[in-house]
């Protein structure tokens, strides 16, 4: 029941609608939760278990760290200073010790499910190419919907309880309804506990207002996902599928194609959700902002997929930032390298387990780990080259923020999102680095209006709809990114304006989607994650 | 007080936005029906007899045809004509679901009065159960009730003079590839039964509501198809007809009486038959309906002049098209 689907926005959405605003306020989260259990169990039966699971297991983890804290505090009563500090000490290394078995009992839950197969091909692999003759057995591992969202939302939460951030939660119903609400099992976004469980636990009252914010974002979500990525779709499937077949720029228009079909289809679905949220008057984070704007790689990877890099910054980046190997390093460093090396090392340190983590969380597959190596390559890289690229532009009397030089920044990055989806999309690693080096070979450039793209079951007048739905998309971008458009821009706007946008927009979305007879209905891409 | 006045003014407005949506839905679905029942080349091939049926003079239609890809590849009913002076027309759609079947009834019934409703009856193995059984459903109910849904590629023929032109005769169209079926026989005697889905019987039975109220019979018909029929759907279909008294007739056990022979009849290894196949089935299915059914020969009426230009010139293509496939 993906969220794009009829079974969803005019069946279970207004089901769940009616059914939570008639259920008494206090309530109101029963109803949720069990909405969130149904629509996981619709989707993946029986293994909705692992979330109720999961649900159980961190929120004993948190009383369990809470108990110790309050133990500590206990035994520090009457203690001087000093031996409170080593009492403390004590517990806090008990506490580190419960979460740490936390961490690894969600992992390996997660690693069993999602990685197993993918480890036991490469040791059958390694084991093979040493002549040796044992195997590991693959097995055929059902994997629990969103099971990567929930992971990191559960980790999260003990993080947070550990690091005292946030006070643990005694209700495991407040928790089980953080980690499942049903608009973000699917494809997150990923939230800390503190961004939604009080809100979701709260019970508003559905009102009119929400009801009609909601409405338009799931439209306008609709509008990104069945106009452009389900049309795009075609194309993308039929050269990465085929991709021997293919070379030159029909290889580049496929790299570009999917990276915004990517875009449309995650940032639409995300509307969608935001949206859905938002008629039960939750405000969940966002996920995208403008991402094609972005002048480097780093500030893509700050307007895409946010709550992703978020999380990882957050659990991964930062405590590894401060733990003892970066301090060691930092010590040695300063002493015998200076301070370029030093800060270099600091950061391949800090950013390798983000980048390894981050190809890996997409998936079980060799193709993922290159894509997060390659960011890593490339976030490194422009770290290095920094002090050098600052002289340059000094010395040549650039200005950064002249239109010229942002634009020159802007397609930059472009070059590196394609070249990074590129591979992220193909069929393996192989398949990827092949299809970019016959992206040099033979380019033709007048393949592109030779009539071999209307070889793929795209016509004329669904390219047209296409180049203009993304111009649509860019165009309420560059308001968004001047905070000219948003949900306070729209509400300014006099009714029959506002009333000409949405009749606009639900047009669009049925006269131009791509449903019906010629479309196949296209599966959420991230929900595979 | 207050309250009330904010909610009955938001209400107000919801139903004002509500009905100007409805208003120009209504306005566009039907420019939308009219233009594509006028022609019928913008519409895309699967729904074509949807438009095509509406398109038929109001109560010239004895008998209508429904089903998936087996009904129109297997019924001719230009055949009927020529035989029987019956007045058929092939509803069918390839991998129509049950839900599509009762919806594609209920619009030919808006024109129609046919005393004969046949359903070849491997739609009734076509129903999917749980989610996609539902999503099907409110598919169907939408295209139906909201036609724009069904119809809304249209602006892709206006903007770049997109068509999608067939020949159809009364939604039959000439199929000649030969491809032999060749693993023998597939009706092997069995007491086991293949159950149809819940959702299928559940349209089954409003389909036979809606027939009872417009006075039409049904018929259940099994066209021959190794790849898609067995003993057990047989049996299946054979206890519902009894049970619901509807009359069944089933092709595959009466392959000998019919004539099919699977190296000359088959489109594509036994999914499909062909032209040839295609006029052995409907010969003796004109045959069956005349001496079950009281179906009028229409042959010699004024206003029937059309079907027999249309029949002459279905001959002469036919016998053109056998002779090459004879040839091949």
């Amino acid at each position: 029941m993906a969220y794009h689907t009829s079974i969803y926005l005019f069946v279970f959405l207004p089901v769940v609608l009616l059914v939570y605003q008639l259920t008494p306020k206090k309530l109101r989260w029963m109803t949720l939760l069990l909405s969130g259990y149904v629509f996981f169990w619709m989707i993946s039966g029986k293994l909705v278990l692992y979330l109720i699971g999961t649900t159980l297991f961190t929120h004993y983890i948190g009383v369990w760290m809470s108990w110790m804290k309050l133990q500590c505090e206990t035994a520090v009563s009457g203690l001087t200073k000093e031996e409170s500090s080593i009492v403390k000490k004590r517990y806090k290394q008990k506490e580190k010790w419960i979460l740490i078995g936390g961490i690894l009992g969600l992992l390996l839950a997660l690693a069993y499910l999602k990685y197993y197969n993918f480890f036991a091909k490469n040791i059958n692999a390694i084991i093979g190419a040493w002549g040796g003759s044992y195997a590991l057995q693959t097995k055929e591992l059902l994997l629990p919907i969103g099971i990567s969202f929930y992971t990191l939302q559960a980790i999260g939460y003990m993080a947070d309880v550990y690091w005292g951030k946030l006070k643990v939660e005694q209700h495991p119903g407040k928790l089980a309804l953080f980690l499942g609400f049903f608009p973000q099992i699917m494809e997150g976004p990923i939230s800390m506990y503190s961004q939604t469980a009080d809100a979701l636990w709260q019970g508003a009252p559905i009102t009119g207002e929400n009801l009609s914010k909601g409405s338009v974002r799931i439209l306008w979500g609709l509008f990104k996902k069945m106009i452009i990525a389900d049309r795009l779709y075609v194309f993308v499937q039929a050269i990465f599928e085929h991709y021997e077949m293919y070379h030159g720029v029909m290889i580049a228009a496929a790299a570009v194609a999917y990276t915004v079909q990517l875009y449309m289809e995650f940032s639409g679905c995300m509307d969608i959700i935001i949206g859905s949220g938002r008629m039960f008057g939750i405000t969940l984070p966002e996920n995208f902002r403008q991402p094609f704007a972005s002048r480097s790689a780093a500030e893509f990877w700050r307007r895409w997929h946010i709550t992703l890099g978020v999380w990882f910054k957050t659990y991964v980046f930062y405590p590894v930032s401060v733990s003892g190997l970066v301090k060691r390093w930092n010590k040695f460093g300063r002493k015998h390298l200076g301070k370029y090396l030093t800060k270099l090392g600091v950061s391949a340190l800090s950013l390798f387990p983000v980048w390894i983590c981050n190809g890996l969380w997409h998936g079980a597959r060799w193709s993922y780990i290159f894509y997060g190596m390659y960011y890593f390559v490339i976030l490194l890289g422009g770290i290095a080259i920094e002090p050098v690229r600052n002289k340059v532009l000094d010395a040549c009397h650039i200005n950064e923020n002249a239109w010229y030089f942002r634009l020159i920044q802007i397609l930059k990055t472009w070059m590196i999102i394609f070249t990074g989806e590129l591979f992220f999309r193909a069929n393996g690693l192989r398949a990827g680095i092949s299809m970019f080096f016959s992206m040099f070979r033979n380019f033709e450039l007048q393949r592109l209006w030779d009539g071999t793209m209307l070889t793929f079951g795209l016509d004329q007048a669904d390219y047209l709809v296409v180049v203009v739905g993304c111009v649509v998309v860019a165009i309420v971008g560059m308001m968004k990114e001047r905070n000219l458009l948003g949900e306070a821009g729209l509400q300014k706007l006099c009714l029959p304006m506002r009333w000409a946008i949405y009749y606009g927009l639900i047009l669009a979305v049925v006269i131009l989607g791509a449903y019906g007879i010629g479309y196949q209905q296209v599966d959420m891409i991230y929900a595979g994650f | 007080m207050q309250d009330f006045k904010n909610i009955g003014k938001r209400a107000g407005k919801v139903a004002l936005f509500l009905a100007i949506l409805f208003v120009i839905f209504e306005l566009m679905a039907e420019r939308m029906e009219i233009a594509l029942i006028k022609n019928d080349n913008l519409v895309q091939s699967r729904n074509k007899s949807l438009f095509r049926i509406q398109r038929e003079p109001q109560d010239s239609i004895d008998v209508i045809v429904l089903g998936d890809s087996l009904s129109y590849a297997s019924i001719s009913p230009m055949e009927l004509w020529e035989e029987h002076g019956i007045t058929g027309y092939v509803c069918g759609q390839s991998g129509q679901k049950i839900q599509e079947t009762y919806h594609m009834l209920e619009t030919a019934f808006e024109t129609q009065s046919p005393k004969l409703v046949i359903l070849e009856t491997n739609t009734l193995f076509r129903g999917r159960t749980g989610l996609e059984g539902i999503k099907e459903t409110i598919e169907a109910w939408g295209n139906y009730y909201i036609p724009i849904f069904r119809g809304h590629d249209i602006w892709k023929s206006f903007l770049i003079d997109k068509k999608y032109p067939e020949e159809s005769y009364k939604g039959f169209s000439f199929r000649c590839d030969v491809q032999p079926y060749k693993k023998g026989n597939y009706m092997l005697e069995t007491e086991q039964k293949e159950e149809m889905p819940d959702i299928v019987v559940k349209y089954m039975e409003s389909i036979q509501k809606l027939c009872y109220k417009k006075g039409a019979e049904l018929l259940l018909v099994g066209t021959p198809s190794p790849v898609n029929c067995n003993y057990r759907r047989h049996n299946s279909i054979s206890a519902y007809a009894e049970s619901n008294s509807l009359d069944y007739l089933d092709m595959n056990l009466r392959l000998d009486e019919i004539g099919i022979d699977w190296e000359t009849d088959s489109l594509d290894k036994g999914d499909h038959l062909n032209l040839s196949g295609a006029e052995k089935v409907t010969k003796y299915l004109g045959d069956y309906l005349e001496e079950h059914y009281e179906l009028p020969d229409h042959r010699g009426e004024n206003s029937y002049r059309g079907w027999e230009k249309e029949a002459r010139e279905y001959e002469q293509k036919a016998q053109l098209h056998l002779e090459q496939m004879a040839a091949k």
